[in-house]
């Protein structure tokens, strides 16, 4: 169960702004359902449903302001539980960069990236329900890192 | 070099495509020179790696770098680690030599002494184990397990083993006690760690069947130890009062809910034998949980879906059954599109097991068809297909009609399914021509008539034609001809050619049974064809139509004047530079001049139209059979071939001949959904031969001959064996599989005796609605007894094999 397979971060204008493959694609497939599911996707209406059957699995995608997240999972996967994962994303990211935006991920992607590791791993994985857990392992991290860059200075 | 920073806004700055490019590339080519360098210092490096990801995530190449990961992982600072493992698991995959590199330096991370170090390990360890890096790094994942009480590391280690046991099951029996013991240990058992024992469980329960793996009971133990506490898990989160670490909309957990189900449901399939007895207990937790569960928020829904595709997998009791088909209809009811996504396609799935509930929510199925969204539509659709019955059948009928006729023909693909699977279904319970069925098509045809195949026209003519009473064809006559010649408003859209083409078609077979009618008159009807004639010159279909109802009609007026006019009409076609109408009108105007008692009974009305069986069960030499024969006939009537009697002759010679004459014959033919042109289309095969003869789309479904055997029978489909031929050394069986639900993508999988050698023809058809007949060839050779084994598999979840043995030796 949440066998997600990829996840993907689109622009309106199809940009992508984060991407992570949970399964081992060669690159010609990568670059296959990149394009395919960018053209479907930003062509979908508003009022259309958020799960569409492709190739042999399913996408679930949801619109947050600029962003389309989008994720491909395994038919044995709970659609509607994915949306809550997706959720579950944003919301870490918005309480993590207080009130996220677009350029918040452009320009701190690895930080984002760090954060989906907190919540999907291995083929998919999800890993941690509570809401306070991520963020603090997240702000741990960072303290690490900025004490790590300090002692150098002061050294 | 500037920073990161920068170099995103100037690739945001660049103004057009190419200067993107260019500065991506230039950068790219930088970075690469930049990290040759043996002497750049890591915090240089650290920054270089950083523009790569960002490349990366623009969908550049970046394969030159991925040693570069692995010196930023080497470094000591946490800073590089961090940055060093997330380029390592973005760059990186399993198939990659370069890992042999990584090996060393997880194998002493992992014992690392700041935790988050270690929780990066076991990240990437999840992301890139290949089978060696399992074997060689699971004693240090083991370790993780046992001796640990860090929450966040032992989450993660549980995901790792989860992977790892998934890459080398043999593993499985080294990590299978953790699962019981980290219950003993109730302080650490957090939800994240007991998502991670449902990870690895559900990793156990997928290997250990597929490999011969040898300590199958050892692990069945464990599972049976911790089934209870997994239901203890379900029961507590279930009824858990607020935990605001938790909660989403006032749900406790749906994550570990649901996965916690997915892991029982596994285990119930995979250790059937093994947990039954818990099976009540199961059970009644389910119940239970469905009355709990009262938000109508997505969060309390992916929890009650679950719920209702563990009550099906594991084919629960009755009356949970009907209790999950009740949530499903309550999915439909709600207003929210994806929950609605989902009920339809479980309530498509289980359709065939449960029809009657199913039936009990037709209202709210009806109702999804009116939804914005198209893959809405048509699972509603499908459904609606799957439980017609003959209680609801005009009501259903009623509704789909006023579906497509209401969808502004926006859809074509929803509606050409929608009356194809009409016309099929009326065709399967033998309803085609009945008064109310015929009533239906014409109110179609009516507001749907230029979405129409031209498949679907000619099915409806034959509908039509085929009417066993005379008042049902007077009154569908009427109504066509008196809303067709109406001179009030145009009714009928004047892009309706479907509409036209059959009101030719029926003023030349039952202009007598109308004319008289009030607006139906010589005149009225003589002038229709006329005008028809001018706006449609340059459409042969059309023409080849008027010019038969041209003829036929002349034959059942009076007026001079108006006969005089069809005359003309037809006479002015000699000339047309299509050679098919030229040949008819050329032909028709010989007719046209015979005295009136020849005539009347040659342009009689169609007969009957009789759907050869025999056709659709062998097709394959049928066809072949069938063309030759139809030049011939052809032949004759256009002396292109020497023949014995000429068509002209063969009138004179038998006055007044039965409907079924040669010459009539031809004209009905075998296919006489195409009208008069299909024949003539098939004469001059070597000067039109890019237009063959169109079969009907729709096919007709198989008859199974009453001397064949069933030789199986379950709730999905029927098989039936006939053995057409037996003879010493090889026999000929065709088998014949009746739907009872429908069937999405049959796959027929058979085995014979060893002694025997098996062809299997292709199946007629691999998708059918309830009551459809597809049929498959073997041709068996060889010595023995007569036997097989068959294999059936489809896309909706028929999966069976039986045997079955014939008296017959070869």
């Amino acid at each position: 169960m949440s066998k997600i397979k990829y996840l993907l971060l689109l622009s309106r204008q199809g940009k992508v702004r984060l991407i992570r493959w949970y399964r081992s694609y060669d690159q010609r497939e990568k670059a296959l359902i990149l394009r395919e599911i960018t053209t479907t996707v930003l062509s979908r209406k508003p009022r259309m449903c958020n799960i569409l059957e492709y190739q042999d699995h399913k996408i679930v995608y949801k619109r947050y302001a600029s962003l389309f997240f989008i994720c491909g999972i395994s038919p044995e996967d709970n659609e509607l539980l994915t949306l809550e994962i997706i959720h579950r994303f944003v919301e870490s990211m918005d309480r993590y960069f207080g009130n996220v935006c677009e350029l918040d991920i452009i320009f701190n992607f690895s930080r984002a990236y760090n954060i989906l590791d907190e919540l999907i791993m291995c083929d998919g994985a999800f890993v941690e329900s509570s809401k306070t857990s991520i963020l603090t392992s997240m702000a741990i991290m960072d303290s690490v890192e900025s004490n790590d860059s300090l002692e150098k200075v002061l050294s | 070099m500037g920073s990161l920073r920068t170099f995103i806004k100037d690739v945001r700055a660049a103004k057009t495509l190419a200067e993107e490019r260019s500065m991506i590339t230039k950068e790219s080519a930088k970075i690469r020179t930049r990290l040759k360098d043996d002497h750049l210092s890591l915090s240089k490096r650290r920054k270089n790696i950083q523009k790569l990801l960002y490349l990366y995530i623009l969908g550049e190449k970046t394969h030159f770098a991925q040693v570069e990961c692995i010196n930023l992982i080497a470094s000591d600072e946490f800073e590089n680690k961090r940055l060093g493992y997330l380029a390592a698991m973005l760059l990186l995959d399993e198939k990659q030599e370069l890992l042999t590199l990584l090996t060393n330096i997880l194998k002493s991370d992992i014992n690392h002494p700041t935790k988050y170090v270690v929780s990066m390990v076991l990240c990437t360890l999840g992301t890139l184990t290949s089978v060696e890096l399992a074997r060689d790094l699971y004693p240090d994942v083991e370790q993780i397990l046992k001796f640990s009480k860090d929450r966040y590391l032992l989450k993660k280690a549980f995901q790792c083993a989860a992977k790892i046991v998934i890459k080398d099951p043999y593993l499985a029996s080294v990590f299978h006690p953790y699962t019981v013991k980290i219950f003993s240990m109730p302080d650490v058992c957090t939800h994240g760690v007991l998502l991670g024992v449902n990870q690895l469980l559900q990793s156990m329960a997928t290997v250990v069947k597929s490999n011969e793996f040898n300590d199958y009971d050892a692990v069945a133990s464990t599972i049976l130890k911790v089934v209870p506490e997994l239901l203890g898990i379900l029961k507590q989160t279930n009824s858990s009062t607020l935990n605001t670490a938790y909660d989403v909309h006032g749900v406790c957990d749906p994550f570990l809910q649901v996965e916690t189900l997915y892991t029982l449901r596994l285990i119930f399939l995979t250790f059937k034998d093994e947990v039954s007895s818990y099976n009540s207990k199961f059970t009644s937790i389910l119940g239970k949980m469905v009355t709990n569960v009262e938000s109508s928020k997505n969060s309390a829904n992916a929890i009650l879906y679950e719920i209702v595709r563990t009550v099906f997998t594991l084919e629960s009791q009755d009356s949970l059954r009907v209790q999950s088909i009740n949530i499903l209809a309550k999915f439909l009811s709600g207003k929210d599109i994806n929950t609605k996504y989902v009920a339809l396609n479980s309530l498509l799935q289980v359709v065939s097991l449960e029809p009657q509930a199913v039936q009990t929510h037709r209202k709210f199925i009806s109702r999804c068809l009116f939804d914005p969204d198209i893959s809405i539509q048509k699972r509603a659709l499908e459904l609606i297909f799957n439980i017609i019955e003959d209680s609801n059948m005009k009501e259903t009928v009623d509704e789909l009609v006023n579906f497509i006729t209401l969808s502004d023909g926006e859809e074509r693909d929803l509606i050409l399914y929608t009356v194809e699977h009409l016309l099929t279904m009326f065709d399967i319970r033998g309803i085609k021509s009945k008064g109310w069925t015929l009533a239906v098509v014409i109110r179609i045809l009516k507001s749907m008539g230029e979405h129409l195949t031209v498949e679907i026209i000619g099915e409806i003519l034959v509908m039509i034609n085929n009417a066993t009473e005379l008042s049902d064809k007077r009154d569908i006559a009427l109504q066509l001809l008196q809303l067709s010649l109406s001179k009030d408003q145009p009714i009928i859209s004047e892009d309706n050619f479907g509409w036209k083409l059959i009101t030719v078609w029926i003023i030349g077979e039952y202009a007598n049974l109308v004319l008289g009618e009030p607006g139906v008159t010589d005149i009225s009807l003589t002038g229709y064809l006329n005008n028809l004639n001018n706006i449609y010159s340059d459409d042969h279909k059309l023409i080849g139509y008027i010019l038969t109802a041209a003829l036929k009609l002349s034959s059942r007026i009076s007026d001079p004047g108006c006969i005089e006019k069809l005359r003309q009409l037809v006479k002015a076609h000699e000339q047309n530079t299509d050679l098919v109408i030229q040949t008819k009108a050329v032909h028709y105007s010989i007719l046209f001049s015979q005295p009136k008692e020849i005539k009347t009974a040659f342009l009689e009305a169609m007969p009957v139209f009789i759907k050869n069986v025999a056709h659709e069960l062998d097709s394959g030499e049928k066809a072949i059979s069938r063309k030759p024969v139809q030049t011939d006939l052809l032949g004759d009537l256009l002396s292109d071939i020497p023949s014995e009697k000429k068509p002209v002759a063969s009138i004179s010679n038998k006055p007044g001949g039965g409907s079924l004459d040669l010459l009539l014959h031809s004209f009905t033919n075998k296919n006489p959904s195409l009208g008069a042109s299909a024949p003539l289309t098939t004469t001059t095969t070597s000067s039109t031969s890019d237009q063959p003869v169109t079969i009907p789309n729709i096919q007709i479904s198989e008859n199974i001959p009453s001397s064949a055997l069933e030789i199986h029978t379950s709730s999905a489909i029927q098989v039936f064996s006939h053995v057409e031929s037996a003879n010493q050394g090889s026999a000929n069986i065709r088998l014949f599989f009746k739907a009872k639900s429908s069937v999405t993508q049959l796959a027929v999988l058979v085995a014979v005796s060893k002694t025997q050698k098996l062809n299997l023809g292709t199946i007629s058809r691999v998708n059918m609605i309830p009551g459809q007949v597809a049929t498959q060839l073997l041709t068996i050779t060889g010595s023995g007894i007569l036997k097989f084994r068959i294999k059936l598999s489809s896309q909706n979840g028929i999966n069976l094999q039986f045997d079955h043995k014939f008296d017959t030796t070869l």
